[in-house]
């Protein structure tokens, strides 16, 4: 067995489909200067009175994408130890993300309560959550490649 | 798990920059897997054996704990 047939052998077929998923590494500087600019516009949205609501989750929306194209972007030097890194993010960002969901809702319940409102029906909205999980991995994947 | 990676390299007399080139990973994680913080894949253990000449018990080396 030479060492292309080994390497085939080694990865499975979710990781060679996972490797196609992947995006060209200039597609980061795009993500990064996208959510720069959609936080800043939303952080002036917050001093601006009569803003429509559409324009508002617009921005999230675009915040998403713009995480999403930093996560799937490839480093430079795309080997097998970035690839294990990376899944160790997405492993961590999902139990924290699941983990926040549930602490969120919690704290939600408990401000209501100590406030005075008994509605309870604070949910928590996909976005917020997707956005959470999503930063979580940039962040951590960041941190353990700095750290590796 | 322990290994001779770094004196391998030292006995070929080349730079971390150069074997990492060589087995087409980066330099931190020819760094790391010195520093015994990566174990690497049967594959990357296979072309370090290539580049080293040797077999890839002569460079990694199981310990008691493992």
């Amino acid at each position: 067995m030479n060492l292309n047939e080994s390497k085939n052998c080694e990865r499975t077929k979710l990781e060679q489909f996972l490797n196609k998923v992947q995006l060209p590494h200039w597609y980061k500087k795009i993500g990064i200067v996208i959510l720069i600019l959609s936080f800043i516009t939303l952080l002036i949205l917050k001093f601006i009175n009569d803003v429509p609501l559409w324009f508002g989750i617009g921005l999230k929306h675009l915040m998403l994408i713009a995480l999403l194209l930093i996560s799937l972007s490839r480093e430079k030097v795309e080997d097998e130890m970035i690839e294990t890194l990376r899944s160790k993010s997405y492993a961590l960002a999902f139990i924290i993300g699941v983990g926040y969901s549930l602490l969120q809702t919690i704290a939600n319940y408990f401000v209501d309560l100590f406030l005075g409102r008994y509605d309870f029906s604070n949910d928590l909205g996909h976005i917020q959550v997707l956005l959470f999980m999503l930063l979580i991995q940039v962040g951590f994947f960041e941190l353990l490649k700095r750290t590796r | 798990m322990e290994n001779r990676i770094k004196i391998e390299r030292a006995i070929i007399n080349i730079t971390q920059d150069e074997l990492a080139q060589r087995i087409g990973v980066s330099r931190q994680t020819i760094n790391s897997i010195e520093a015994n913080r990566y174990v690497p894949s049967t594959v990357l253990a296979l072309k370090l054996s290539q580049i080293f000449n040797k077999s890839v018990n002569e460079f990694f080396i199981l310990t008691e704990k493992d």
